[in-house]
């Protein structure tokens, strides 16, 4: 998997390049928009990173541009203005995802890696991780021949988590696909829910499912 | 006293004096006259001649005079009700639209556009503050950003030790509150300038306030706090809904912050007439009347002693308040000291 990291703050593209790095993408990296539109058009990429604030052609232009060759490239649009217009305006120029500045790098590689996820992958209604699964269709929970009930926000919560399994998932990643906020709320929202969701789905169970990643977020999976 | 009222007593002493004057005048002139040609009680004459006159001619033309004056000091004076009807009519958000001005070059025309110039200066002056905070959320953007991605980037890093690990984790959440406390300014700062554009769509406001309250219920549990959703009628707004739910959201998270252990909070939505009406009440340690006033105000802390326990921007309710205003409603809050804390919010509905 290759990314194209469109940043001209050396800082913010070097720990991003580090920590795709780490999630085992391959990186590039460029500093303005002109140069990223002569490396798309010679490099396959799988995601495009893009700032908005470039020196020079900003990100929504080098974004148009891009669309306009009919290039399809999931594109994942940064911005230090962070506001809600402009998140509009962006997902309108056809970007595939947008996230305001300061990120969690955790929320930045999951959104990559949600970008990279080929279509059909998970279609299967039911989902599973070790012995807890999950009916997308009549939304019932069991684990190890239980039932577990839910409400109908464990539910997307837990159904979220599952799709994802195995990666982190950052808190405004949840907030925005569980509770469609576009905000950061600044509640424990979250933490309580998942909280809850781990009183039923592991308090009585092993091994634990539902892991808390210090300072990043949440993993479901079977390793702790 | 009136200005018009004043000046027409004035007006009419002096009038009353100028009478006197001339009647003290023409009874002298009247009383010698009759000295002169040996009528017998000339003092006597002179007095009934002179009263007479002023009587017949003097009081008519006071009482003209008075009214004359009534009326001239209204004239003058008009522009100055209009002036000041104009002046009734300016706030924070029109200070670019000028009094309109006569042209004439009168005294009053010139006050009027010496006032335009002050109101055009104290113009220029807000719309640098906002744009200075603007500028200021914008620039701290980026040094947020790197110092949040490096922080993280040494949380993950495996030669830590738990302590230096804690410690790394704990400056993250500093840094995310700050990183909130910024968007907020932001936020505000562009809603300030109109740079804001809401997403309008037709919105049923109770399927919002379900999903609030279920997040409240939630937020209280572990206080052990009791919510109750006491009516929820059905209601549609014309409304940017990622706005109401922030607004919503906003509400139940403060009627928990700011509420006793075990207290209770209660929502409502009800719709009467053309108005969407939605109140949180909690049982909170109450607002003293002294800063009720005041806590829509930006990073107002009301108690300091009780606030730092509760993590929060210190904008929530400013956002809240424009939240509001810019749904063309209005939001008040009413408290008793020790007793129940209501917040109410008025939107209009959608025909």
């Amino acid at each position: 998997m290759r990314v194209l990291v469109v940043e001209d703050e050396r800082k913010t593209a070097s720990f991003v390049r580090k920590a795709l790095q780490t999630e085992g993408f391959a990186v590039d990296v460029c500093g303005n928009g002109d140069d990223a539109l002569a490396a798309v058009r010679t490099t396959p990429f799988d995601v495009v990173v893009l700032d908005i604030m470039l020196p020079g052609r900003d990100g929504l232009s080098v974004l148009r541009q891009l669309r306009e060759r009919k290039n399809t490239m999931p594109v994942l649009l940064l911005s230090a203005r962070g506001e809600v217009n402009e998140r509009v305006e962006g997902l309108n120029a056809g970007a595939d995802d947008y996230l305001p500045k300061p990120f969690e790098l955790a929320e930045l590689v999951a959104r990559v890696r949600a970008l990279t996820r080929r279509s059909g992958e998970n279609r299967s209604t039911i989902l599973r991780v070790a012995d807890l699964a999950l009916d997308t269709v009549s939304h019932r929970a069991q684990r190890g021949g239980a039932q577990i009930e839910l409400t109908a926000r464990e539910y997307r919560l837990l159904e979220f988590l599952m799709r994802e399994a195995g990666r982190i998932c950052g808190r405004m990643m949840i907030l925005e696909k569980v509770w469609d906020y576009d905000f950061d709320p600044g509640t424990n929202l979250v933490d309580v829910y998942i909280r809850r969701l781990r009183d039923k789905i592991d308090t009585n169970f092993e091994p634990k499912l539902l892991h808390t990643v210090r300072g990043t977020g949440y993993v479901l999976r079977e390793s702790p | 006293m009136t200005i018009r009222t004043r000046l027409t007593l004035w007006y009419a002493g002096i009038l009353t004096l100028s009478l006197l004057i001339i009647g003290f005048g023409t009874y002298r002139e009247i009383d010698e006259r009759l000295r002169h040609e040996h009528r017998r009680e000339p003092e006597e004459h002179a007095i009934a001649e002179t009263s007479e006159m002023v009587f017949q001619v003097g009081l008519p033309a006071i009482v003209l005079g008075l009214l004359g004056g009534w009326w001239l000091t209204r004239r003058a004076l008009s522009p100055v009700v209009g002036l000041t009807e104009a002046i009734r009519k300016i706030h924070e958000r029109n200070l670019r639209e000028p009094l309109s001005r006569t042209q004439n070059g009168d005294e009053l025309d010139r006050l009027t556009e010496v006032f335009n110039g002050l109101l055009a200066r104290l113009d220029d002056s807000f719309n640098r503050t906002r744009e200075f905070t603007l500028h200021a959320s914008h620039e701290l953007k980026t040094p947020l950003t790197i110092l949040c991605g490096e922080t993280e980037t040494t949380l993950h890093d495996e030669s830590l030790s738990a302590a230096e690990r804690e410690r790394a984790a704990s400056l993250l959440d500093e840094l995310r509150r700050l990183a909130r406390i910024v968007d907020g300014l932001t936020l505000l700062a562009k809603a300030d300038s109109g740079q804001v554009a809401l997403k309008l769509d037709s919105v049923r406001l109770d399927e919002l306030v379900r999903d609030s309250f279920a997040d409240l219920q939630i937020l209280a549990e572990p206080q052990q706090i009791g919510v109750e959703l006491a009516v929820c009628e059905e209601v549609i707004v014309s409304a940017d809904r990622h706005r109401l739910r922030q607004l919503l959201l906003n509400l139940a998270d403060n009627a928990v912050k700011y509420n006793q252990p075990q207290g209770r909070v209660t929502m409502s939505l009800r719709r009467s007439g053309d108005t969407a009406e939605f109140t949180v009440a909690n049982t909170g340690p109450g607002i003293p009347p002294e800063i009720l006033s005041r806590v829509f105000d930006r990073f107002f802390r009301g108690d300091p002693a009780h606030s730092s326990a509760v993590e929060g921007c210190g904008l929530g309710l400013s956002i809240v308040q424009w939240i509001v205003s810019a749904h063309r409603g209005n939001v008040k809050i009413d408290s008793a000291l020790g007793g129940i804390t209501t917040v109410t919010v008025r939107l209009p509905v959608q025909n």
